[in-house]
């Protein structure tokens, strides 16, 4: 009878998966992910629920409570600490059952270093994801790399401490410790504009643990469903960091961006102001806005639908121009977007539209700096030479919506800006684009 | 022993080749609801959870350990579930 349920579990886990494929089937997707889920867990009582006390039942209660609680105070625009959290949680599980099952000296010997393997995984995920949510928070900057890296060599050597002084029962708590610090070091180098990949690695270990945590515990639902989400970890992981051009090592090496390298420019850029956007925009055809980091920070979303609606109503059409790393984790542009209730058939990606900007009347460019920066095609000296970027500057008219000229993550400065066709609208993002809203109302 | 290890290690492959295949074909779009989606999923780390507490024995410290895991776990899928279902209510209603 169990196994005929958890045949049924992992069927609907990989059905759940294709019904991922496609916007309009992917709220079922859920559904499916979810009954999967509820059928693996009730399994694993085996119709025994007398052996379990209260405090165990409480625990699943509360935990379970506060996570909807969460879940439904969170704002779309906090999406990536969330995600980094829950991941840190999934990871930390996993490496304290690994810790259980290797304190419980009954493992035959390949299991011991499965569960090691699991434990080192899981706490690694757990203190790396808690240090990428303080730094989406702002609450941590860059770690000094050449500190780290001198960190990261001696850190095995402390495994070696309970062999020095014969304590050989702490070694499993030493290792432990090595893990935590490593996970802490590792995240602490890498900059903000590379946390879509960190939090697509983290994720990805998590299912990892989670996978050798089934092998210790011989469970098939466990290692099925873990190595599901590690797949779709690595995938998003590769598609990252293919988006700038990097191998995942250089990306976890840290140390990349966020100090100024080159920000000098030939001439003045031309500054525009609000009303003039307004009446560049009402002559046009064709919009295309490209959204960044700077959107999210600003808040501007709605302000963007708002424009978006203005525009429509003009008959102008109004595309959206998303980078695969905009943001900071996959996908983080999208879903901002859709919160507003910007049609996904609007919003395109890098290779479906990058052949359309040169036919295009206006583009804008809403606090995204780096993916746009024509010197990823043309200086080979460039640290983002290579990197895919948005063909923005071959659009007729480029507005740049932009606080000032400093530079983006990569810290050079981006000739978009003093390009013929470009003009600079040295403001907030949501402020700039209410500002022009307003200005059409005026027109 | 050594047959059902290898049969297990049979279906891992299987699973992580289904995963990456299905995976591969899901939109940029969907990229942030199938990482919180998939974030959900790790926490089936739970079923070890629940597996192993009534064999903990008389261990305080283990047990509360294995209570941890347990909180963290169900944090981990009730919350990644719902707030997936949050993403992909905002997708549907552009339909």
């Amino acid at each position: 009878m169990i196994e005929i349920i958890l045949l049924v579990s992992s069927v609907l886990f990989i059905f759940a998966l294709k019904l991922f494929g496609r916007p309009s089937t992917a709220h079922r997707a859920n559904t499916f992910a979810m009954l999967a889920m509820a059928l693996a867990v009730f399994s694993a009582f085996n119709f025994d629920f007398s052996k379990y006390d209260s405090a165990f039942y409480i625990t699943i209660v509360v935990s379970g409570l506060l996570g909807v609680l969460i879940s439904k105070r969170v704002q779309m625009t906090q999406m990536p600490e969330l995600v980094g959290l829950f991941n840190g949680f999934g990871g930390g599980a996993s490496g304290a059952i690994a810790y259980v099952e290797l304190s419980g000296n009954s493992l035959p010997l390949s299991d011991v270093f499965v569960a090691i393997f699991s434990m080192v995984i899981g706490v690694f995920t757990f203190s790396g994801s808690l240090v990428a949510v303080m730094k989406l928070r702002g609450k941590l900057n860059n770690f000094n790399k050449k500190l780290a890296d001198i960190f990261s060599v001696f850190l095995p050597t402390i495994i070696l401490i309970p062999a020095v002084l014969e304590m050989d029962d702490l070694l499993i708590e030493f290792i432990i410790l090595v893990a935590l610090i490593a996970g802490i070091i590792r995240v602490a180098v890498i900059g903000g504009a590379d946390m879509p990949v960190v939090i697509a690695f983290l994720n990805s270990l998590s299912g990892i643990a989670a996978m050798s945590a089934g092998f210790i515990v011989n469970s098939i639902i466990l290692i099925v469903a873990g190595a599901l989400v590690g797949a779709s970890g690595i995938i998003l992981t590769l598609l990252m960091c293919a988006a700038m051009n990097r191998t995942l090592l250089d990306v976890l090496k840290g140390g990349f961006g966020g100090t100024a390298i080159n920000n000098e420019y030939e001439k003045d850029p031309i500054s525009t102001s609000p009303e003039d956007v307004a009446i560049q925009l009402s002559y046009a055809e064709s919009v295309v806005i490209v959204p960044g980091y700077g959107m999210a920070v600003a808040q501007a979303q709605a302000a963007v639908k708002e424009l978006t609606n203005t525009l429509k109503d003009k008959n102008i059409e109004v595309k959206f121009a998303i980078h695969p790393v905009a943001g900071r984790m996959p996908g983080h542009m999208n879903v901002l977007l859709a919160e507003v209730d910007i049609d996904y058939e609007d919003m395109f990606t890098l290779e479906d539209i990058n052949s359309e900007f040169s036919t295009t009347d206006v583009v804008i460019v809403l606090g995204a700096n780096d993916v746009v920066n024509p010197l990823a095609r043309t200086d080979e000296d460039s640290p983002i030479y290579g990197m895919p970027i948005l063909d923005v500057d071959l659009a007729k008219q480029v507005i740049v919506i932009k606080r000032s000229m400093s530079p983006g993550y990569a810290g050079i400065a981006n000739p978009l800006f003093v390009n013929d066709n470009a003009k600079m609208l040295f403001t907030d993002a949501k402020e700039g684009i209410e500002n022009i809203i307003k200005s059409f109302e005026l027109v | 022993m050594e047959a059902t290890f290898l049969l297990t290690l049979l279906i891992t492959f299987l699973a992580s080749f289904i995963g990456y295949e299905l995976i591969s074909k899901i939109p940029q779009t969907l990229h942030t609801p199938l990482m919180s989606g998939s974030n959900a999923i790790s926490g089936i780390t739970l079923i070890a959870a629940i597996l192993i507490y009534p064999e903990v024995g008389e261990s305080q410290l283990l047990k509360i350990i294995v209570l941890i895991a347990i909180a963290f776990a169900t944090l981990n899928i009730v919350g990644g579930f719902s707030v997936t279902g949050r993403i992909l209510e905002m997708f549907k209603k552009n339909d």
